[in-house]
C-alpha cells in the first residue's frame, strides 16, 4: 500500500477502531459489556442536557457569525475602496482568529466578572446599569458570554470569506443590475448572494463542526457552569472521561458525537455539492 | 611487601572516610535525585530547603514541576509503565486511594522500618497509609495489610479567617452569622462572608466542612450513599441560602483567587483558607490591605457541636519504579525532619509538625499555624478514600453550584446528586 494510505490508517483508523473497542468494553475490568455503554447514553439525562446546551450554542453562535460576518464583509465592499484602509480591516479581523481560544477565555473572564470586570465597569459608567450584571453566574448571560467569545473569535472568519466572495462578483453583472435600476437590497438578493451561496455552505459547515466540538475558552470561563448550563458536549465528554474516568463511557458518547458530526456534514455537504453543481 | 600492605591499608581507610561511599547502611550516591512536583506555591519550602540538602548529603535533587492535572497525568503513566522516571514524588492526598490500591508506592514501614513519632500528629500518618484506618475502605482493598506509603510535606489544611479588628473569632456557623450581619454593608462594600462557589472543586473544598459539621455524609461505611439526608439538606440551604446574602455578588464563579482577593481588598470579613493562600496574598505586604488585621481559626462548629476541618496536605512518596529508593527514602526522612521543618516554613513551606506550629515565635511571624495545629488535631476530615472521588466531586460540584446559582433548589440539587454518585459507584463496581 501507498505510504500516505498507511500513514492515514495509522492516525485515524487506528485510534477510531481503539476507540470502537474501548466503547465496548468496562474500563475497569476490561470485561466485554456489548452495548451496554451505548444503552446508558440514551438513558443519561445529563447527555441530553449538554445536548440541548451544544444545541443552543451552535445555533446562536452560527447565526450571529454569519449574519455579522456577511453584513460587515458587505458594508466593507460597499463603502470602503481604499486600499490601506481594507488592508487595516483585514490585519484587525485576523487578530481574534489567531488568538489561542484558552487566551480568549482568559481575556473574556477579565472583561465578564462582575466586580472588577471592564464591561460592568462600562456600563455603570455610562449610567445603562446600577448594579452588576452577573454575567457568569445567571444561565442565560453565561450561555450569551461563551457564545460572544466564539463569534468574536470566529466572525472575522465568515467576514473575510464573504468578502472574497464579493471581489469574485463580475462587476458587469452589477453595473448591469444598476443600470437597470437597481437598489441595494435587489443587487445583493439577486446578482451577489447567489455568488456566495457556496461560500456560505462551506462556512457554514466549517463552523458547524467547530462549534459543535466547542471546549477551550468554554472551560476557563464558565467551567460548564453555573451548574451544568454551559457543560456542553466537549465539556460533558472530559468530565467522563478525566474525572470519572469512565473510558468506555468516554468512547461511547465519543462515537455518538463523531455519529452527529458527521450526519450534519453529509447533509450539508449535499447541499453545498449541488451549490457547486448549479 | 609491609609497605605495600600498609599503603593498601591506608587507600582503604581514605577510600571509606571519603564521600564516594555515602553512611553505613545507605547505597553510592546517585548522581541526582528526580522529583515529580507541583508548579506553584506548595513547593516554595521544598525550593528553600534544597540547598541545605544538597551542601549536607552531597546528592542533587531535580524538581520536574507540573501544573496539577498534569501532575497526576504524568505520574499515573509513570507508574503504569513502572519508570525509573522520577524517584520522588508529591501527591495531592485525595490521590492516595488510587496510588495505594494499585500498588505503586513504596511502603516506608515495612521496607525501611520507619517509626512514627509524637510529633507528628497521627491524622497526618493515616492519610498516609493504605488501605485507610477508618471511614469506607473500597471493595477488594479490606483484605491488604495497612502500610504508610507517604508521608506529609505541605501541611495544608483548610481553616477559618476573619477580621479580628471587625468581628470576634466564630465558633459555631451561629457566630458567623451574626458576624456577617454585624459588618455587612454592600454600599460600602464589605461582605460579612466571602464564598468559593465556582462548579466542581472550588465550591466542594468550601462545601464539605460545613456538610460534616452539619452531620452529613457522602457514604456510610459500606459507600452506600446517604448524602440525600436532613442533614446535608439543610447544610446547603445554609450554604446556598443563608451564608450568600452576605457574600459578594458573582460567588458562583469564584476561585480561590477570587476568594482571597476579596479579604485582601478588605471586601470581606471572614471565609475559608488554605495556608498557602494567606502567605502569597492575605497576608503579603505587597497585594493586601488587611496585613495584620486578620485572625484565623478552627473552621466552625456545626449544630451538633464538631469542628470538621478539610484535609489537602500534599505527601511525600517513592514510586515502586525508582532506582534510588534508599535514597528517596533518606531525602523524606530529612525533609519531615524536626530540624528541617523550621528552616522550611520560615522558606515560605507550609509545615506539620507539633514543635513548629505550636512554637510560640513561628506563631508571632505566622499567626495562622495555631489554627492549623487545632484543625489537624481536631481531627482534620479527608475525602472519602475512593479513586472515584473525583467522580463524586465533579457530581456534587455541579449540583452544588447549581444551588447556588439558584437553579436548582436544595432539596432538588442533594437528591440529583446522590442519584448520580449511587449511579457512578454502582458502575465502578461498588455494589454487587
Amino acid at each position: 500500500m501507498a505510504p500516505p494510505v498507511l500513514l492515514l490508517a495509522a492516525l485515524v483508523a487506528y485510534p477510531l477502531i481503539y476507540n470502537i473497542g474501548l466503547s465496548l468494553r468496562n474500563y475497569r475490568t476490561g470485561e466485554f459489556v456489548g452495548l451496554h455503554n451505548f444503552a446508558r447514553a440514551f438513558q443519561d439525562p445529563l447527555l441530553f442536557a449538554s445536548l440541548r446546551a451544544t444545541t443552543i450554542y451552535v445555533t446562536s453562535a452560527l447565526v450571529l457569525e454569519i449574519a455579522l460576518g456577511l453584513s460587515l464583509a458587505l458594508l466593507v465592499h460597499r463603502t470602503i475602496r481604499s486600499g490601506w484602509a481594507r488592508t487595516l480591516i483585514y490585519l484587525l479581523f485576523i487578530i481574534p482568529m489567531v488568538t489561542p481560544p484558552v487566551s480568549a477565555g482568559v481575556i473574556a473572564r477579565l472583561i465578564y466578572t462582575p466586580t472588577y470586570g471592564v464591561l460592568n465597569a462600562g456600563l455603570r459608567a455610562v449610567g445603562l446599569i446600577g448594579e452588576d450584571i452577573l454575567w457568569l453566574s445567571r444561565a442565560d448571560t453565561a450561555m450569551f458570554a461563551v457564545v460572544s467569545v466564539d463569534v468574536w473569535q470566529w466572525m472575522p472568519f465568515v467576514f473575510l470569506v464573504c468578502f472574497a466572495g464579493f471581489q469574485a462578483v463580475p462587476q458587469d453583472a452589477v453595473e448591469a443590475a444598476l443600470v437597470d435600476g437597481a437598489g441595494g437590497w435587489h443587487l445583493f438578493r439577486h446578482i451577489e448572494f447567489p455568488y456566495l451561496s457556496s461560500l456560505l455552505l462551506l462556512v457554514l459547515i466549517f463552523r458547524f463542526t467547530d462549534t459543535f466540538r466547542v471546549f477551550d475558552h468554554v472551560l476557563v470561563l464558565t467551567g460548564g457552569g453555573p451548574g451544568a448550563t454551559t457543560e456542553f458536549l466537549s465539556v460533558y465528554l472530559y468530565r467522563i472521561a478525566f474525572k470519572f474516568f469512565n473510558l468506555g463511557y468516554a468512547a461511547a458518547v465519543s462515537l455518538f458525537v463523531l455519529a452527529v458530526s458527521s450526519l450534519a456534514f453529509a447533509i450539508l455537504g449535499r447541499y453545498l455539492g449541488r451549490e457547486v453543481a448549479e | 611487601m609491609r609497605n605495600s600492605w600498609i599503603a593498601w591499608l591506608v587507600i582503604a581507610v581514605l577510600l571509606a572516610t571519603s564521600g564516594a561511599f555515602a553512611a553505613p547502611g545507605l547505597p553510592a550516591k546517585p548522581a541526582r535525585l528526580t522529583m515529580a512536583v507541583v508548579a506553584g506555591g506548595e513547593t516554595k519550602g521544598l525550593k528553600a530547603i534544597l540547598p541545605m540538602w544538597e551542601k549536607e548529603k552531597g546528592v542533587k535533587v531535580t524538581l520536574v514541576e507540573f501544573p496539577y492535572p498534569t501532575l497526576y497525568e504524568k505520574l499515573v503513566t509513570a507508574f503504569q509503565a513502572n519508570a525509573a522516571t522520577f524517584d520522588l514524588l508529591i501527591a495531592d492526598d485525595p490521590w492516595m486511594p488510587k496510588f495505594g490500591s494499585e500498588g505503586w508506592l513504596v511502603p516506608l514501614d515495612s521496607t525501611f522500618g520507619y517509626k512514627r513519632e509524637s510529633d507528628i500528629f497521627s491524622v497526618v500518618y493515616d492519610l498516609g497509609s493504605w488501605p485507610p484506618p477508618r471511614g469506607p475502605v473500597p471493595p477488594g482493598e479490606k483484605a491488604k495489610a495497612r502500610h504508610l506509603y507517604a508521608i506529609t510535606l505541605v501541611g495544608n489544611v483548610e481553616f477559618f479567617m476573619y477580621r479580628k479588628d471587625l468581628v470576634s473569632a466564630p465558633k459555631t456557623w451561629a457566630d458567623v452569622v451574626r458576624n456577617a450581619k454585624k459588618v455587612y454593608d454592600p454600599k460600602k462594600p464589605i461582605y460579612g462572608f466571602v464564598i468559593r462557589g465556582a462548579k466542581g472543586n472550588p465550591v466542594i473544598s468550601e462545601f464539605t466542612p460545613l456538610l460534616l459539621s452539619y452531620g452529613g455524609r457522602i457514604f456510610d461505611d459500606n459507600w452506600k450513599v446517604v448524602l440525600n439526608s436532613k442533614q446535608s439538606v439543610d447544610a446547603l440551604t445554609f450554604f446556598a441560602k443563608t451564608l450568600k446574602q452576605y457574600a459578594p455578588r458573582g460567588v458562583e464563579n469564584y476561585d480561590a483567587a477570587e476568594r482571597a482577593r476579596e479579604v485582601a481588598t478588605g471586601r470581606a470579613a471572614q471565609g475559608f483558607i488554605w495556608p498557602a493562600e494567606i502567605t502569597d496574598i492575605v497576608e503579603n505586604p505587597a497585594v493586601s490591605k488587611v496585613v495584620g488585621k486578620m485572625g484565623y481559626t478552627l473552621a466552625p462548629a456545626g449544630p451538633g457541636g464538631r469542628h470538621t476541618p478539610l484535609m489537602g496536605n500534599w505527601l511525600l512518596a517513592i514510586p515502586k519504579g525508582s532506582k534510588n529508593q534508599r535514597w528517596a527514602y533518606e531525602f523524606i526522612l530529612w525533609a519531615t525532619s524536626a530540624k528541617v521543618q523550621r528552616p522550611y516554613a520560615l522558606g515560605g513551606g507550609i509545615p506539620f509538625r507539633k514543635s513548629v506550629l505550636m512554637n510560640s515565635e513561628m506563631n508571632k511571624k505566622f499567626p495562622f499555624f495555631r489554627a492549623m495545629a487545632d484543625s489537624l488535631q481536631a481531627p482534620a476530615q479527608w475525602r472519602p478514600r475512593t479513586q472515584e472521588w473525583f467522580a463524586v466531586e465533579a457530581i456534587l460540584g455541579t449540583h452544588v453550584n447549581a444551588a447556588l446559582a439558584g437553579l436548582e433548589t436544595p432539596q432538588d440539587a442533594i437528591a440529583k446528586a446522590a442519584r448520580e454518585i449511587e449511579q457512578h459507584m454502582k458502575e465502578a463496581g461498588y455494589y454487587r
